[in-house]
């Protein structure tokens, strides 16, 4: 059985990848697909924390998958919330360069 | 007599109805006139049933004393004026309003009553022309009210109430002809020279106040008594007494036109003539002598060191006023002069315990003077002149106002059996039993001047030759000179009221008096001498004026300085105006500096553009940018986890 720390470090590993698409990216589609890819890796780490800790007492049956499943239709609202900002910020600006987009100050 | 109360508030309640009378009557005067005359004959009506209401009152009477400090029947009605704070906590004040009947109060009453019905009645003849005539009586009514209010106050507040109230009105009747430049700045004068003095006058009311926990007069009188009585242990102390004395004294002067606030009497002449005759004779200005001659009891407390001051004070201004009136050119600058002369001599007589005969030459004075004013204004609107230069011999045109006015000069200056020298007597004898033999020898003086610049006066308007351009000059109408004649009667005979008479009212030494009251008793010695100083006075000035035996231009250089320093009014005008040009101005202008400075840009607008500063460098971190929001959030998070870490560990 494959150890739970290498769950562990691809979950840590996407996660970084997914943070740094976060911070990197000047597209927003690809920001909001790298929050996806972020929120995967969280799933990834609940799944497995959950395949191992079962019964350790520590766990409850089935805790881990039930936040995993809340996660992904939380994540498909969001995308389809973020994606149709998106959508009207296109319109509006014809980009979707966040570089371009500052009007989040004062 | 709790009556009198209306007396002041009939005259209150005629001032608008006089306003709206008068936007009505174009040309006929004796409508917006009739509402203020109909209030002020009440008044005087009511006058009278409270004097003989006052005389027949048995002494245990309800609301009436004969309290230790004045020694005089005092009849006192109050009401509560309003409360403040919460009784609950024991921090309440309630204030009354009342009536304070005593003969002083009772002869101020009839002194201005009768006056300003008088004036009134004038004032139909003399401002017949006047578009504003309503407005006119208006604000005369309400000067009245004003006036009586103030000398039936039975508190100080009350009395400070009024004694504003009097100051506004004469503001509003000397500045009547605003469109004259001159009579604007003459208002504003008169407001703002009394005001000085009415800042002091607060004060003394506040720190008497502070020493009895009431305004009621009685009160502070009796603590006055008290304090003196006990040497200080109990009741008010000597520092408090004379402290208070001397700051209500201020606001005396200030209203009394006494040195060195006399300069805003003679510039108020700008107004109409009859308003000078009311200010001079019965209101505002004898407000000053009223307020020692009520607040007696303080100001003899202690051996009455204060009146010291008051005599001072007096002798100084009734000198300096005689001196200028000598030589002024103008008809009722010489009045006005002569008025600050003797409101002298009234204080002179107060600071040397001369209360009957302070209040009894204040009556007397009262009458004299507003026969003297009304009788130039006959002068000033027949020939429409001021300067006495230009007038001469107009007795032959105006034979009826001569008489009268000689009937008054005569009077003031004191020639024997007029009112004016019974009066001036008491006050030489208060001053030979009271002060220090000086101050009667200066009185001396001052009864002299004042009798030579009467007589001067007198000579060159009325007597001598007639100048051509005067020939046409006609005697003034019967609503103008009928009035006159009831003054000249009292002119002539109210002095004859001072003399031991049978019945309730014996004699005026045992109705208005301080202490104790003494019958009349001639002193022959003072008597003579001042009748034979009268005379002297108008004999010398009739050699002068009228024959010519000496000359008046030997008389002026033989004065030299002195006569060009009087005739320039001692320079106090030019005194005043380098103090405000050089000394206040350069005060306030340190203040606005400072104001502008440091308060405002300092202290006001100094943390608003701190703020705003401190703003400007913060937003900078507020790029817009999303990637430095995520930074920001994701290092956010890092640092909390970390927190939490550590602090598990």
């Amino acid at each position: 059985m494959v150890p739970l720390v290498y769950f562990q470090l691809v979950s840590a590993g996407l996660f970084a990848i997914g943070l740094y698409g976060v911070l990197a990216r000047r597209s927003a589609v690809l920001i909001v697909m790298s929050i996806e890819l972020m929120l995967n890796a969280v799933n990834i780490n609940l799944i497995a924390a959950a395949a191992y800790l079962e019964g350790t007492g520590n766990f409850r049956a089935f805790d881990g998958q039930i936040i995993a499943i809340f996660v992904i239709t939380i994540a498909a609202a969001e995308v389809g919330l973020g994606l149709a900002i998106i959508l009207r910020m296109y319109r509006n600006r014809s980009t979707v360069n966040v570089d371009e987009i500052d009007l989040m100050k004062w | 007599m709790e009556f009198a109360w209306l007396i002041p508030v009939i005259s209150f309640a005629a001032a608008p109805l006089a306003w709206l009378a008068g936007q009505r009557v174009r040309g006929r005067p004796f409508l917006a006139g009739a509402p203020a005359i109909i209030a002020i004959t009440v008044g005087f009506v009511l006058f009278w049933v409270a004097l003989f209401g006052f005389l027949n009152v048995a002494p245990d009477t309800s609301g009436c004393r004969v309290p230790e400090e004045t020694g005089s029947l005092t009849c006192e009605y109050q009401r509560t004026w309003f409360q403040a704070g919460l009784p609950q906590l024991g921090n309440s004040v309630t204030l009354d309003w009342g009536v304070l009947i005593d003969p002083l109060s009772l002869v101020m009453v009839g002194l201005v009553t009768f006056v300003a019905l008088i004036v009134q009645v004038y004032s139909l003849g003399y401002m017949r022309d006047e578009p504003r005539i309503g407005w006119y009586y208006a604000v005369h009514a309400f000067f009245a009210g004003a006036m009586l209010t103030l000398v039936l106050a039975d508190n100080f507040l009350l009395l400070y109430v009024a004694w504003e109230l009097v100051g506004i009105s004469s503001y509003l009747l000397i500045g009547f002809w605003h469109e004259r430049p001159a009579a604007r700045e003459a208002a504003k004068k008169a407001f703002i020279v009394t005001r000085i003095g009415d800042v002091g006058m607060l004060v003394g009311i506040l720190l008497l106040w502070r020493e009895t926990g009431s305004f009621s007069m009685s009160e502070a009188f009796a603590q006055a008594r008290l304090g003196s009585i006990t040497g200080g242990a109990e009741g008010m102390g000597e520092g408090v007494a004379l402290a208070a004395a001397l700051l209500l004294f201020l606001g005396a002067m200030g209203k009394s036109a006494q040195f060195p606030f006399h300069v805003w009497l003679p510039d108020a002449m700008e107004g109409p003539t009859p308003v000078s005759a009311l200010i001079h004779a019965a209101t505002m200005v004898v407000a000053g002598v009223y307020l020692v001659a009520r607040a007696f009891p303080i100001f003899e407390a202690y051996d009455g060191d204060a009146l010291l001051v008051v005599a001072a004070v007096g002798l100084a201004t009734s000198l300096l006023a005689a001196t200028i009136a000598l030589v002024s050119v103008d008809l009722k600058r010489i009045l006005a002069y002569s008025t600050v002369s003797h409101l002298g001599l009234m204080m002179l007589s107060l600071g040397a315990f001369g209360y009957t005969a302070a209040v009894f030459h204040l009556l007397a004075h009262g009458f004299a003077k507003a026969l003297l004013f009304l009788s130039a204004g006959n002068v000033l609107h027949q020939t429409e002149l001021q300067d006495v230069r230009q007038m001469g011999g107009l007795a032959k045109v105006m034979p009826l106002t001569a008489l009268l006015f000689s009937v008054g000069a005569l009077s003031l200056g004191g020639v024997p059996v007029l009112a004016g020298f019974w009066s001036k007597d008491e006050i030489l004898a208060a001053l030979a039993a009271g002060r220090h033999p000086i101050f009667l020898a200066l009185g001396l003086v001052a009864a002299l001047l004042s009798a030579l610049y009467m007589a001067r006066a007198l000579f060159v308007t009325f007597f001598g030759d007639l100048k051509r351009e005067n020939r046409r000059v006609h005697e003034a109408p019967w609503v103008m000179t009928g009035p006159i004649l009831l003054l000249a009667v009292l002119a002539v005979g109210f002095g004859f009221v001072s003399f031991n008479w049978p019945g309730e009212f014996k004699g005026f030494g045992t109705f208005v008096f301080f202490g104790h009251g003494e019958g009349f008793h001639f002193n022959w010695g003072l008597g003579i001498a001042s009748a034979l100083l009268a005379i002297l006075g108008f004999a010398f000035a009739w050699l002068v004026y009228l024959k010519g035996v000496v000359s008046a231009e030997r008389v002026r250089n033989s004065f030299g300085v002195l006569f060009t320093a009087a005739e320039n009014k001692f320079y106090f005008d030019e005194a005043y105006q380098w103090v405000i040009d050089r000394v206040v101005l350069t005060v306030s202008g340190f203040l606005a500096l400072f104001d502008r400075a440091v308060v405002n840009d300092l202290g006001v607008n100094g943390p608003a553009n701190s703020v705003r500063r401190l703003g400007v460098m913060l937003r900078l971190h507020v790029t817009g940018h999303l990637y430095s929001y995520a930074l920001a959030m994701t290092l956010g998070t890092i640092g909390v986890a970390l927190f939490w870490w550590l602090r598990s560990t």
